[in-house]
């Protein structure tokens, strides 16, 4: 798990660390950065994704580095990785390890920090891709906007049957008028998925579908498959879904972070999610160590675990945490208007 | 008797339906679909008017049940149910006295009875009472003068001791919400006399329908 992540000269989080928790959801304003972090962070893993002129804090005088610190928490505590890209220089990334490793465990370590780097995936769903047809090829992931998921629920109907009935469980409570996810091939061999209606059993084409079915049957099908990538960042996982599913919104990223209270054996994942919804933070109200508050000064972005607001609890008195936030008290609101 | 609970997830109106219906004897009937919900302590006060306009103008709901956690507000105490007592500082004083200033206002129907209603105060949050009888400190009294009474830390502590986790899922949150009212309705008196304030109230109400 990551714990922390200083930025360095990286657009407008010049100066700032964002404290991350095994799940980490981020509110602030648009522009505040919270998309930039999660890409740098994709970028840490594969640092050719950013170039230095496009990333760099405007302004920044050519001897000057774009960096990025990642602490290391959990089994991997005490490890400290660093990457940096420069104007002339390829990026780099190097790791301080702790400093009881030595001779194999650091090479031990050392792999599987950048295994977990390198597997760090971002999802930000929307409605076409989600729909789209898929070829079938073997070991299919799920696309950073949806794309393969008819490929990944056929894949996961035929090597994980279990989960894929579960699956259908979950679809039918978060989605009462469906019952079962079905297949259709099309003529060359794309595949894509239906819904099949409890009542009258009619079969509903992905691409006749809501945006916000789409985008929730994504985010389950993200929680149910076997092998999730090890930090999954997801922007606004709300979008298009009814404020009363916002629990199970959180449900779904609860489950991937926290496994074993889903009856889940498999190893839990690093979520780290952003939002606008008042109503989906309104969630957090007994567990304000897991919001971080993005506050955008001018050009300046800070980062700010809630928990570590020490008048939190006489800010919030009785009030809701959605309603506090957006009168701007917490910060994490627009300057303007 | 067709009851109505406005409550704050599925889980809590799980377990209040089970335990009206055990204090009334007989199974309650829902209207239909959708359940009605608040999302926090601050949205209750706000929707109980049009809740109750709604429920006797546009339904045949015979009650109105509403079950709120204290956190860290002023529980309930006997002494508020005393002519002109009630305390400002108490939800569930400020829910009946809002409660009864909208009831007096709802227009008499020939064809409509009176809409009951039954509030309840968790103190500090429903977990406490599904503790009762396994944590021998799990009492009204005891968890008002806890030195971290309505804490984010107590209520976070009391999700841990009932579902093993303090995030736990709405599955599991609603399983043991039916398993537990499920157990208290067996003993239910006993439950009433040590959590008289809270309960009590809603208990009291219910008895006077």
């Amino acid at each position: 798990m990551i714990e922390s992540v200083e930025f360095r000269n990286l657009k407008a989080l010049r100066d700032t660390t964002l404290p991350l928790g095994r799940f980490t959801l981020i509110v602030g304003p648009n522009g505040s950065g919270k998309s930039t972090a999660l890409w740098a962070l994709l970028a840490a893993g594969n640092m050719g994704l950013l170039e230095f002129n496009k990333i760099a804090t405007a302004g920044l005088g050519a001897y000057n580095n774009v960096s990025l610190v990642l602490r290391w928490g959990g089994t991997f505590a005490g490890n400290v990785t660093h990457v940096t890209w420069g104007q002339n220089d390829e990026p780099v990334r190097q790791t301080d390890f702790n400093e009881e490793l030595s001779g194999d465990a650091i090479k031990v370590v050392n792999d599987r920090l950048d295994n977990i780097l390198s597997a760090i995936r971002i999802y930000s769903f929307d409605a076409p891709s989600i729909a789209a047809p898929t070829s079938l090829e073997p070991h299919m992931t799920l696309g950073w906007n949806g794309r393969n998921l008819a490929g990944v629920l056929h894949q996961l109907r035929d090597a994980e049957p279990e989960r894929f009935n579960a699956l259908n469980e979950e679809v039918a409570r978060w989605l009462p008028e469906f019952e079962q996810i079905l297949f259709e091939t099309h003529l060359g061999g794309p595949q894509s998925f239906l819904l099949r209606t409890r009542e009258g059993h009619h079969k509903i084409q992905a691409s006749e579908l809501s945006q916000g079915t789409l985008i929730a049957l994504a985010l389950l099908t993200l929680a149910y498959i076997p092998d999730p990538p090890p930090i999954v960042c997801l922007e606004e996982p709300d979008r298009g879904i009814h404020p009363r599913l916002l629990r199970e919104v959180l449900d779904v990223m609860y489950r991937l972070s926290y496994p074993e209270n889903y009856g889940d054996k498999r190893d839990p994942v690093q979520v780290i999610a952003t939002t606008h919804s008042p109503y989906l933070l309104d969630l957090f109200k007994d567990h304000p160590e897991e919001v971080v508050i993005a506050n955008k000064i001018d050009q300046d972005v800070h980062f700010e675990r809630l928990s570590d607001r020490e008048d939190l609890d006489e800010i919030l008195g009785d009030a809701q945490l959605s309603d506090v936030w957006y009168s701007g008290i917490l910060g994490g609101v627009p300057t303007h208007p | 008797m067709k009851v109505t609970v406005l409550s704050e997830s599925p889980a809590d109106e799980a377990a209040v339906r089970i335990l009206v219906d055990g204090l009334l004897g007989s199974p309650t009937e829902s209207i239909p679909p959708p359940p009605l919900r608040t999302r926090g302590w601050s949205t209750v006060l706000s929707v109980l008017p049009g809740t109750i306009n709604h429920l006797y103008y546009r339904t045949d709901a015979d009650a109105l049940v509403i079950v709120v956690d204290a956190d860290n507000s002023t529980p309930h105490q006997r002494q508020h149910d005393l002519p002109d007592s009630a305390n400002d500082q108490c939800r569930l004083c400020q829910l009946r006295s809002l409660a009864v200033k909208t009831l007096s206002k709802l227009k008499e129907m020939p064809t409509r009875s009176r809409l009951k209603t039954a509030i309840g105060l968790a103190i500090p949050a429903i977990e406490a009472w599904y503790r009762y009888q396994i944590d021998p400190h799990a009492i009204e009294v005891d968890l008002i003068r806890r030195p971290d009474a309505g804490t984010r830390a107590l209520r976070n502590q009391l999700k841990q001791d009932v579902y093993g986790t303090d995030q736990p899922g709405s599955e599991m949150s609603i399983a043991r919400a039916r398993e537990e009212a499920t157990r208290l309705v067996q003993i239910i008196d006993d439950f009433e006399r040590l959590f008289p304030n809270g309960f009590g109230a809603l208990a009291r109400d219910i008895r006077s329908w």
